[in-house]
């Protein structure tokens, strides 16, 4: 079927490719933060240690029992290292307890 | 910060994402490739780069912490895969102007008009390589879609290439899937642009220019191959401004920078393919991001003792914050690109001088006061726990960074004297030169072979 005069006619396919990744579920959820092991992870840029320093207080204040694990274990989450890190993490929340991830700064 | 997040889900660990207000379309994008669409976010209002620390802590209490308390114990709402058509769809039918307000409104093309991708024009790229269409290059952040043969083909018949150059664009996407070089970074907010760098014969063989306004607009295969790379970053990685590309500024893509390869063989100098460990000849591509830069007029002299001081300098000018990729961040990764034109590297090499050497004074000479270094990154960026004696007392970063403790002790910006790359194109007749501030790991120098098909020259001879 023709177009406009002097528009032509075309027949355009799809420019872009098929997704890799499926959706997948994510973690089951805390019933409580009370009594439960929360890690920081940082990409240690933009004020982020400021940032745990406050939550951390604040989150204590509500749940008295929180635990939290500093960000300075875990190293940069973004950075020349970064696969390596992310790599580390399952094994190392297992030795440590953790049951929940605050991670930051995405600024 | 969200891909660590959804390697923690992934686990079994719940998380909770502090994102400034100015990314939240962005999460919301990247969620989708990372497999995980409703990872939850907590939001920090505004910018927290621009806030008082009783105003940090006021939002933190206030908007901040209920957020991550909710993302830690309420499950989201499930979300599904969305549908999208098949890689062999046709997705629309009609005249020019149709058929570009289509892709234009599903955000398929940069905004200027786009050469319609139909069957004999993508079947006519294919003819120009021995590759299965459905051949795999790789998977690219972050939409983790497949970079295909034909996907290839489709975003170079848009981009205006000619089918010719259809080896040099499946190297480019070879290129922009290797690991090394970042691609899941290209929308990080600094919005470095990638400069694509030309070696080999197929350089002439299909007329690209090297020479006077070498990374000018005006030559279809510069052009057209530099419009290519923006195109697939859009449509195959899916890098869309205001949504997973958050350059604050951004540039319009760049053109593809030829090596004037008789020059470089007339003074010795070996061209770029081989300093990425091709052999001479070679014909490659090779990519890099870059931040910025800029040009240096008139580099005089008739030594290199007298020309390169102002390179060194203009070298440490260009790149400022940069550094951050010199320290532990980016684990030594910063890699400047000097850009010589031809009368300047004849001029050196005429004393004597091979790259190597140019290299080793850069090293020496680009160099700054250890206080500034840190005020740049310390104070003044975004790097707010970090100094260079603790990288270097740590291990992470050469010893050459402190080597006492005083504040005025020169330190370099790259780790060794072969993190610097020298090209050489441009106006024969002309003493400028530019400088590229590089993007670190998040656009590292990844060099590819092309591979040209087994009758190359003649069906270069049959093309239209």
């Amino acid at each position: 079927m023709p177009g406009k005069p002097n528009d032509g006619y075309y027949e355009a396919y799809w420019p872009r490719g098929p997704r890799q990744q499926r959706t997948r579920a994510l973690a089951p959820r805390l019933d409580t933060l009370s009594g439960k092991t929360v890690a920081q992870l940082w990409d240690q840029l933009f004020k982020g240690d400021v940032v745990f320093e406050i939550l951390e207080e604040s989150l204590k204040a509500r749940f008295p029992a929180v635990r939290f694990v500093s960000w300075r274990e875990f190293g940069s989450t973004h950075g020349g290292e970064e696969k390596e890190a992310l790599a580390a993490l399952p094994e190392k929340f297992k030795a440590m307890g953790v049951d929940a991830v605050i991670s930051g700064m995405a600024c | 910060m969200l891909r660590a997040s959804a390697v923690c889900e992934a686990a079994g660990y719940p998380t909770s994402s502090l994102t400034c207000e100015g990314f939240l379309r962005q999460a919301a994008a990247t969620s989708v490739g990372l497999g995980m669409p409703n990872i939850p976010v907590a939001l920090v209002p505004g910018h927290i780069g621009n806030k008082s620390p009783e105003q940090l802590q006021r939002d933190i209490l206030e908007v901040t912490t209920q957020a991550v308390i909710d993302n830690l114990t309420i499950a989201p709402a499930a979300k599904g895969d969305s549908a999208e058509p098949g890689p062999r769809d046709i997705v629309v039918r009609g005249g020019f102007k149709e058929v570009n307000r289509y892709f234009y409104e599903h955000e398929y093309s940069d905004g200027l008009p786009i050469v319609p991708p139909t069957l004999d024009d993508i079947e006519s790229f294919l003819r120009f390589v021995d590759r299965d269409p459905d051949e795999v290059l790789g998977v690219l952040l972050p939409d983790r879609r497949a970079a295909t043969v034909w996907n290839v083909a489709v975003n170079g018949v848009m981009a205006g290439c000619r089918p010719e150059y259809m080896p040099v664009l499946v190297a480019l996407a070879e290129a922009m899937c290797d690991p090394e070089y970042g691609v899941e970074h290209s929308g990080n907010t600094p919005g470095a642009d990638t400069l694509i760098i030309l070696n080999g014969a197929v350089i002439k063989a299909l007329g690209f220019n090297y020479a006077q306004g070498a990374l000018r607009d005006g030559f279809l295969p510069n052009t057209s191959v530099g419009r290519f790379w923006r195109l697939y970053l859009r449509n195959v990685a899916g890098f869309l401004p205001h949504k997973t590309d958050k350059a604050t500024f951004g540039n319009t893509w760049r053109v593809v920078l030829a090596e004037n390869e008789d020059l470089l063989a007339s003074i010795g100098w070996e061209p770029n393919s081989v300093e990425m460990g091709f052999a001479a000849g070679d014909n490659t591509v090779t990519i890099a991001r870059y931040t910025g830069g800029g040009s240096l007029s008139s580099v005089t002299g008739s030594t290199p003792e007298q020309m390169l001081p102002y390179v060194a300098d203009s070298v440490l000018r260009f790149n400022n914050w940069q550094i951050t990729f010199t320290t532990s961040h980016g684990d030594g990764a910063l890699r400047p690109l000097v850009v010589l034109s031809p009368i300047i590297a004849e001029t050196i090499a005429k004393c004597g001088w091979s790259k190597a050497d140019v290299k080793r004074y850069l090293y020496r000479h680009v160099r700054m006061p250890a206080w500034e270094f840190e005020r740049q990154l310390r104070d003044w960026n975004i790097r707010g726990v970090w100094d260079l004696k603790d990288d270097v007392t740590a291990g992470r970063i050469p010893k050459v960074f402190y080597e006492s403790d005083d504040p005025n002790r020169l330190v370099p910006i790259v780790w060794e004297p072969e993190d610097y790359m020298i090209a050489v194109a441009g106006d024969p007749l002309r003493n400028n030169a530019y400088v590229f501030a590089h993007n670190g790991f998040l656009g590292y120098p990844v060099g590819k072979r092309i591979r040209l098909p087994k009758d190359w020259e003649q069906r270069l001879e049959t093309r239209d």
